[in-house]
């Protein structure tokens, strides 16, 4: 496959502040529901200049992520229709979409503007409906000829499964990737079958294995404050409930639950516990030059956090073991540009809207090991208050994933952990109890993008 | 050779009508692209020619059809799975093998790479693809 070297950046690069909403399903509460994408934008980019210490004068320019705005949003021109809201009226911006790796992308396109000497300080969000729609629905129904309008200024109504369904399949090469029927049913159980077959486990230890990181990212989501599973508290939604609530409830030890009919198996491997909870959030971040913060951020409440490589590959569905291939490549990019390894990371975040992508990306980049992956899952060391933390957040299957804007979420939450800002979800066991320095973020989606983004903080 | 604006796709499905299968060879390192496309992936070149692949292949890998990955039209296909495909000139894709099933794969177990060959199937909506059928032992 083709390789790229990546060379340093002009000048250094660094996150100075962070926000996110809590990820939800917005109409399904009083409180939130006609919530639009500008109050959704507009709020984590606030929180984002706020944690930063600066305030919109002193931003450039703003990058606008939304993975589907055309058919979650009736919008064409997305950072247009929300250019208002957060006090950067007629400053310069651009939309971009590469579907569930946006927000990892977004990262890359602010780095890349500044470092380039273009800008000093700018603004990179990200916003997504994943759960409803504007009202009525418009656009995909059979029955609508594509091109309706929503007659209502903010209402949204649920998007039903099978309408979902119909805009995914938009995601993959119509002349050759759709005929030939393989490529966009492959995502589902690939990259199980690829860690069978390679590191030698059995069918039943992969099972064990996808159970477990479904459980070890209730967990997390268990006690981080923004996870959808927290948001559905007190509604009628049974994923409100942990994996260990629910095996009580039903009278099952906790690996009866995830092996019976109430974790239904829908691919070759894949069960349903492993399948992304598809909602709405938005999430932002300030980007500077790190020589510029002493004069933009005067009052910089935390250390800055340098985006030291981003390692980035497409392969796109028709390729065989695509996921595995692109990370590969991503990864060997960014190692070859820092001369890091997996053994310098101390947290992991792989945007696994299939479970399965954060075992075989954590053990591409070394940060867990070869062929060992899955015990160290299967024994806990890899929920947020294990060893070796991966999504200490929740990740697609417990803290949500609102498509564009989880990858930026998983911004944002590196950055609290890093900053030791995290609460009552600080990692606690790293080795020697340190508070966690280095990340790695693992960017994958739109079939198939794929990033890796290595941050460090800067210590005196 | 010349670079050229040109309908590769239309080419490609109105060959897969009249039984034939074709790819693009680069005239350079002799890399096969299939599906068609302009340029080669394996050295570069900006040109590439039409090519008659001879549909043999070997398949790699096999992942079985479930509830979230198959659709109703895929019953036509009978007993099918998906894998890594590579052709006889080289090239590796995403595609369906027919003849499979849990007890087929069970068989299968340990023999990979397994030999197969391509078949024109037609397809819902009036066009034709490839898929493939494990070779006779």
């Amino acid at each position: 496959m083709n390789q790229t070297k990546l060379h340093k950046y002009s000048r250094s690069v660094s996150i100075i502040g962070v926000g996110c909403t809590p990820f939800m399903y917005t109409v399904d509460k009083d409180e939130t529901n006609g919530l639009t994408e500008g109050e959704m934008y507009g709020y984590a980019a606030l929180k984002a200049m706020e944690d930063a210490g600066v305030n919109p004068q002193d931003v450039d320019y703003y990058f606008h992520g939304q993975a589907n705005p055309l058919a979650g949003s009736n919008f064409l021109t997305p950072n247009i229709q929300i250019g208002n809201w957060f006090g950067m009226k007629g400053k310069g911006s651009i939309h971009h979409s590469e579907a569930c790796c946006t927000g990892y992308l977004a990262i890359e396109q602010a780095v890349n503007a500044v470092a380039s000497g273009k800008y000093n300080c700018v603004l990179t969000g990200c916003v997504e409906f994943g759960d409803s729609s504007p009202a009525p629905y418009d656009g995909i129904a059979p029955e609508d000829d594509g091109v309706d309008v929503p007659k209502h200024p903010y209402k949204r109504n649920k998007i039903p499964m099978e309408q979902f369904l119909k805009t995914t399949s938009w995601l993959y090469d119509r002349t050759y990737t759709r005929a030939l029927m393989a490529g966009q049913e492959l995502i589902y159980d690939d990259a199980a079958e690829w860690y069978v077959r390679t590191r030698g486990i059995t069918p039943e230890q992969m099972n064990d294995t996808l159970n477990w990181m479904c459980i070890n990212n209730m967990r997390n989501a268990e006690v981080n404050p923004l996870s959808l599973i927290n948001f559905l508290k007190g509604t009628k939604d049974p994923n409100q409930f942990t994996y260990d609530e629910r095996a009580k409830a039903a009278g099952m030890t906790l690996d009866e639950y995830m092996n019976s009919a109430y974790n239904p198996r829908m691919g070759d491997f894949l069960r349903a516990g492993g399948i992304e909870l598809k909602c709405d959030g938005a999430a932002a971040c300030i980007v500077c030059a790190t020589e510029m913060i002493p004069q933009i951020a005067k009052n910089l409440k935390h250390k800055p956090i340098e985006v030291v490589g981003i390692g980035s590959a497409a392969c796109e569905a028709s390729t065989p073991h695509f996921e595995v291939a692109a990370t590969q490549e991503a990864v060997r990019q960014v190692y070859e540009l820092t001369g890091m390894s997996g053994d310098d990371l101390d947290l992991f975040y792989a945007n696994d809207f299939i479970v399965t992508s954060h075992l075989v990306s954590a053990e591409i980049a070394g940060y867990l090991p070869e062929g060992e992956g899955w015990k160290y899952i299967c024994d806990g060391r890899t929920a947020w208050n294990g060893d070796k933390p991966i999504n200490s957040n929740g990740g697609r299957t417990a803290f949500g994933h609102a498509h564009a804007a989880s990858g930026m979420a998983d911004m944002y939450e590196a950055c609290k952990q890093i900053w030791n800002e995290a609460g009552d979800h600080q990692v606690p066991n790293l080795k020697d109890h340190k508070v966690p320095q280095t990340a790695m973020l693992r960017g994958y989606g739109g079939a198939q993008n794929v990033a890796a983004i290595i941050i460090k903080r800067i210590d005196d | 050779m010349a670079i050229k604006l040109e309908k590769v796709v239309q080419t490609y499905y109105e060959a897969l009508e009249e039984g034939k299968i074709l790819g693009r060879k680069c005239p350079k390192c002799g890399n096969v692209e299939f599906p068609p496309v302009y340029a080669c992936n394996a050295c570069g070149s900006l040109e590439t020619e039409w090519y008659e692949i001879s549909g043999k292949a070997k398949l790699h890998s096999i992942v079985l059809p479930a509830a979230l990955s198959s659709k109703p039209e895929y019953k036509a296909l009978g007993k099918y799975a998906y894998g890594e495909i590579e052709l006889e000139e080289g090239s590796r894709f995403n595609g369906v093998v027919l003849g499979i099933n849990k007890k087929k794969r069970k068989e299968l177990e340990g023999k990979l790479p397994v030999s197969c060959h391509a078949k024109i199937f037609q397809r819902v909506g009036g066009y034709k693809t490839v898929v493939f059928e494990l070779d006779e032992e």
